[in-house]
């Protein structure tokens, strides 16, 4: 079990570090059986469309089955999705208190250098002055060090988006369609939710649609397919609905078509729809 | 100015037309006709998230209409 939590906080950490400050909301976690050659692997993938991976182990899985006693897919993912958001809020509250830390701690290393530079352009005030020279090269190497370590992390998630890329192809990818896409098809879903569902879907990575002939509420997750779910009047799953608008789409696009669907013609969507 | 949305690959594409501009109200309608003999349908968006309205027939007056391809299963 602490295997699959130590994986769920490499794939967290990943996010926090890959989004500094603003953290994106944790919507699923994916996992994918094993084929081939390849095994099963443990994805985290976020309300903004960034999804990360890392290979897991059968037993490990097996543990988290037993200890949820979840022995399908679905509640095994549900369970791992429990155990994730809990980690990542703790993740995201020390990441914060780290980045006003480190904040702070640059903020007084400029200042200070900043000072001593002073003191070296004026000679006949402080003639003695400190070695400014060691200090400056030290905040050198302190940059250095930190352009590497984000070329090694930017590296890292460009290695990793090109096996998913070359293993599954980009119809596999609920982050399909180029960064730009992606961010317009955001934009245009997000200027068409009212303010609850804004604020619902950047909390939580969904957010919730009336069906405007049934008055059945529908919850729309961050996703491309098998995305919605029917929710009853207590928010409890009755049963999940797939649909998507024809052509290769980004997740924004298909979320607002989606929830149009289910808001203006809910029956005819219904009718093309697979419940799950 | 009015604007049609179209959602594609790239995100949306956007088409602006003045209604005041004979020609590019008769371009915008073209492009409406041929959308949705597509199969496209054409969402007039309310612009604050309720939900907007079907539009069956090219109106120059929606300020923002939305075109949604077609739909399939999954």
């Amino acid at each position: 079990m602490e295997r699959v939590r130590n994986l769920l906080r490499v794939l967290l950490g990943r996010a926090l570090s890959q989004h500094g400050q603003e953290a994106p909301a944790l919507s699923n976690i994916l996992i994918e059986r094993a084929s081939g050659r390849f095994e099963p692997r443990l994805g985290a993938y976020f309300a903004n469309g960034y999804c990360t991976w890392a290979p897991v182990r059968p037993a490990d899985c097996y543990a988290v089955c037993e200890r949820y006693a979840a022995w399908d897919l679905t509640s095994l993912r549900r369970a791992l999705l429990c155990e994730a958001q809990e980690i990542y809020a703790r993740m995201c509250a020390e990441h914060l208190a780290e980045v006003g830390r480190t904040r702070e701690r640059r903020g007084m290393a400029a200042a200070l250098l900043d000072r001593l530079r002073r003191r070296t352009r004026s000679p006949a005030r402080d003639p003695v002055g400190e070695p400014e020279p060691a200090r400056e090269e030290a905040d050198a190497t302190h940059l250095r060090g930190e352009t590497q370590h984000r070329l090694r992390h930017w590296w890292a998630q460009q290695s990793d988006d090109c096996a998913r890329y070359a293993l599954f192809g980009t119809g596999f990818s609920a982050d399909i369609g180029s960064k730009r896409a992606q961010e317009r098809g955001i934009r245009l879903l997000m200027e068409n939710l009212s303010a609850a569902q804004r604020k619902q879907y950047e909390k939580y990575g969904y957010f919730d649609v009336t069906g405007g002939k049934t008055g059945k509420r529908y919850r729309i997750r961050h996703g491309r397919q098998m995305n919605i779910e029917q929710i009853d009047r207590n928010g409890r799953r009755v049963c999940g609905w797939c649909f998507f608008p024809q052509g290769s789409l980004v997740a924004g696009d298909i979320m607002l078509a989606q929830k149009a669907a289910i808001e203006l013609f809910e029956s005819d969507a219904l009718r093309i729809a697979n419940r799950f | 100015m009015a604007v049609q949305i179209v959602m594609d690959r790239t995100g949306d594409t956007r088409h602006e037309f003045d209604v005041a501009d004979p020609e590019g109200v008769a371009r915008a309608e073209e492009r409406f006709r041929q959308l949705t003999g597509k199969g496209f349908r054409a969402v007039a968006l309310s612009g604050d998230g309720s939900p907007g309205k079907l539009v069956g027939k090219f109106d120059p007056h929606v300020e923002q209409t939305l075109f949604i391809p077609q739909l399939q299963g999954g």
